[in-house]
């Protein structure tokens, strides 16, 4: 029914998860598609759970995502990824960073981390990429740039060509930071590209 | 429908950002806030802009009486806030409106439905009622901006402060927004005008007629101004909705009838009515209280749905989706089982020293609103009341009033919330011949919100140095002759000094200072860690609740097992304070 993409960015606060969502929006906007993107600040902060949505297409409406509707799931680590996963359309893909950070927080009674993480998260979607992604980032020479590798991984797999995403992190990025985070970019849109096809079926070209 | 847009000229724009251009293209002069979310990034974002004076106040109402001042001088002026600062506000507001403007006067309210960062999640329209003012409700960031401009020019036309309503999806949503240029007002300067400006009586009887004749002049010119469209589409389905919640509407149902009101009060009856009479059936589509269904109710306007009950959080597309009859596959369940991910204190906060050593103490905890409000978390579980800003002395001061007790409980308070409004309250402390103990921990900034400036640290809004109100000097001030600084990172000398004030019969304040561990980054810590030899297994270090302590008992043993993750600590060494067994040591490089 709707020719928008939705991008939902999952994590925990302090990850560079409003750092990503600004590059991902910066880079539909510069590709020309109408954006709409949403975050909370606040208590969101402060280790935890943190979401941000970004919606592309010709006319946005809504800036949250409807229920069920996200075509892309990005999590930059593995819990936060599965306490999304059911917000993705049926053909949906995730993209999540390989890592498990246990809540800072831990009220009495409740449920430990699952040890099954990984495993619950691969069997919850169609089509799920786990990366590496502060390993891949580190050797492209920052750790601390995983969010951009994941971002990188996204490249490929949505409707926005390289340029659009090499112009929306010169724009979002501290010039000091903008060199490794692009070979970060390069490197997870490398991994990316291994699994071969692209999981959006009808919907235009995988982007470059 | 397309909007064209320049790309050249327009940027994504949160609401927030968008209304202080709005301000800016609109030739705001003056701009003054208290941060809360999700309002503060409206200030924060004017002291970029150059020819406005932005300003933090100390509280919402100070901000809004210096609006006015600035106002009745002829320039323009925005004062913004969050929905309970309206509250603090809503004395001058209600005065204000009788009073009018001569440069144009434009709140922000920015409310919170869904409670994602505040104590409430209050209706803020019916301010605009009660103060008989006009309201506008942008529903993008193109809007915010637009309408921030309207408004100006509202509120000099009709001689009123105009409330702008926005709500947390709005503020911090970005879309694209349409850039212009300034248009400059000169202020006129102040006049004196006593029967505008002083409101005794006889003033103010006079000014209320003009107040309720010029809401009907509103009224009228709600009903054709463009800030209120129709959007014509299928006649089988008419939607009235504003705000947010006009996005849901269009997702839901693009080819609906609908009315879109960017100006909630006064109403457009006669638009109301012959758009009802339009469509085969009509609904109200609004978050939280059926703020416009009451009122359309009340014109004899027959809905196609039952009256609404008021909601509680916030909508959502789905729910819209719902109520407008759209068949959708319904969303699948959510993962069960999984650990929550609360916000906390970070590793290192100074919240949590100080809250430590009270905990320690056993005494009831009298909060406020802050950072170390999450001290109501367990393990620290070191709150008992959290009512508003500047709440926890007045509230400990009643209780001691009604136990004659002042042994058992604290006030806890943060600098910049003493500073709101905890200044008075410690004033009755002391009037009233009370023996409580007030803790304020300061550190050194707005932290919950991200970190602004505020009278006592010494910085502008726009990081200019200022005075330095020295929260000691306001204390002794007011005739508390304990005053007493501590490092809270110091847990014992805290503890002492804390027994001691609980143990006096006059009242004690007892700051605790150590600035935000997150404003502290480059400092040059060294981390600290457990030894497995010396450890005796009790878990005290747990009690406190720092992220960087990971239990890592195995299954069934009794003995605690706990881990340092040096990665995380930031080297406060706290709980090397209060470990027994000295189990616990800086490692040293």
């Amino acid at each position: 029914m709707s020719s928008v993409t939705n991008i939902a960015i999952a994590g925990v606060g302090g990850q560079g998860i409003i750092l990503a969502s600004d590059v991902v929006a910066n880079a539909a906007l510069c590709a020309g598609h109408d954006v709409k993107k949403n975050e909370v600040h606040g208590m969101a902060q402060r280790g935890g759970t943190v979401v941000s949505e970004i919606r592309f297409g010709r006319r946005v409406y809504s800036p949250l995502i409807p229920e069920g509707e996200v075509d892309v799931l990005v999590a930059l680590e593995l819990l936060e990824g599965l306490r999304h996963v059911h917000r993705l359309r049926r053909e949906g893909l995730t993209i999540a960073d390989d890592l498990r950070v246990l809540p800072a927080v831990r009220p009495p009674g409740a449920p430990q981390y699952p040890d099954d993480v990984a495993e619950r998260l691969k069997g919850s979607a169609r089509q799920v990429l786990l990366l590496p992604a502060a390993e891949v980032a580190q050797k492209a020479g920052n750790a601390q740039a995983a969010n951009t590798v994941l971002i990188g991984a996204l490249s490929r797999h949505v409707d926005i060509p390289l340029e659009a995403w090499k112009t929306a992190l010169k724009s979002c990025l501290r010039p000091s930071l903008l060199e490794v985070n692009l070979r970060a970019f390069e490197a997870g849109r490398r991994r990316a590209g291994r699994g071969g096809q692209s999981p959006r079926r009808g919907r235009g070209g995988a982007g470059g | 429908m397309t909007t064209t847009i320049d790309p050249a000229m327009s940027a994504l724009l949160s609401g927030d950002e968008a209304i202080a251009r709005g301000a800016f293209e609109a030739g705001a002069r003056v701009a003054t806030a208290y941060p809360g979310t999700p309002s503060t990034e409206i200030l924060e974002s004017l002291v970029g802009y150059e020819g406005v004076q932005a300003q933090w106040a100390p509280n919402e109402k100070v901000a809004l009486e210096v609006g006015v001042g600035a106002s009745l001088a002829g320039a323009r002026t925005l004062v913004s806030m969050k929905h309970v600062g309206l509250n603090v506000a809503s004395d001058p507001l209600l005065t204000a409106s009788y009073v009018g403007v001569r440069g144009g006067l434009v709140i922000v309210t920015a409310d919170d439905p869904g409670m994602f960062s505040s104590q409430n999640e209050q209706d803020n329209r019916h301010y605009a009622r009660l103060a008989k003012v006009p309201m506008l409700e942008p529903s993008d960031s193109q809007e915010a901006k637009d309408f921030t401009i309207a408004a100006f020019e509202l509120s000099e036309r009709f001689d009123t402060p105009v409330l702008l309503r926005i709500t947390t999806r709005i503020a911090h949503s970005n879309s694209l927004v349409a850039l212009g240029g300034r248009a400059e007002h000169e202020p006129s300067g102040f006049v004196s005008e006593p029967a505008k400006t002083v409101m005794v009586p006889g003033n103010a009887r006079r000014r209320h007629e003009l107040v309720e004749s010029r809401t009907k002049a509103l009224a009228e010119y709600a009903e054709t101004c463009s800030l209120n469209r129709i959007e014509k589409g299928d006649r089988r389905m008419g939607v009235i909705v504003s705000g947010v919640a006009y996005q849901y509407v269009k997702e839901a149902r693009p080819r609906a009838s609908i009315l879109k009101l960017g100006i909630t009060n006064p109403l457009p009856k006669k638009l109301i009515r012959q758009f009802a009479k339009s469509v085969e059936k009509l609904y109200v589509v609004e978050e939280l209280d059926p703020f416009l269904e009451e009122q359309i109710r009340a014109l004899g306007i027959k809905l196609a749905h039952g009256p609404s009950e008021p909601k509680q959080g916030e909508l959502t597309p789905s729910m819209v989706a719902d109520l407008l009859g759209v068949r959708r596959r319904k969303g699948r369940e959510a993962a069960e089982g999984l650990p929550p991910r609360p916000p906390g204190l970070c590793p290192g906060c100074g919240h949590r020293a100080l809250l430590t050593a009270v905990k320690r103490l056993k005494v009831f905890v009298s909060g406020d609103i802050g950072c170390y409000t999450l001290g109501v978390q367990p393990p620290l579980q070191t709150m008992d009341t959290c009512i508003c800003m500047g709440a926890s002395i007045g509230v400990a001061h009643g209780v001691e009033k009604a136990t004659g007790r002042s042994d058992n409980m604290v006030a806890v308070i943060g600098d910049s919330t003493f500073v709101h409004s905890g200044i008075t309250p410690l004033i009755d402390v002391v009037y009233n011949r009370g023996a409580t103990t007030v803790i304020i921990l300061d550190n050194e900034t707005v932290a919950m919100t991200g970190h602004q400036e505020h009278p006592a640290t010494g910085k502008t809004a726009g990081g200019e140095p200022t005075n330095r109100l020295s929260l000691e000097d306001v204390c002794r001030g007011v005739g508390v002759r304990d005053v007493t600084v501590v490092d809270p990172y110091d847990v014992k000398k805290t503890q002492k000094v804390l027994k001691a004030a609980l143990g006096r019969a006059e009242p004690s304040v007892i700051i605790a200072r150590r600035r935000c561990v997150l404003l502290d980054r480059d400092r040059v810590r060294h981390p600290y860690r457990i030894e497995a030899e010396r450890c005796v297994g009790c878990g005290q270090c747990l009690g406190h609740g720092c992220p960087a302590i990971a239990d890592v008992t195995p299954e069934g043993s009794r003995k605690k097992r706990v881990e340092i993750v040096a990665q995380l600590c930031a080297g406060c060494g706290v709980c090397a304070e209060i470990c027994p067994a000295g189990a616990i040591t800086e490692v040293s490089e």
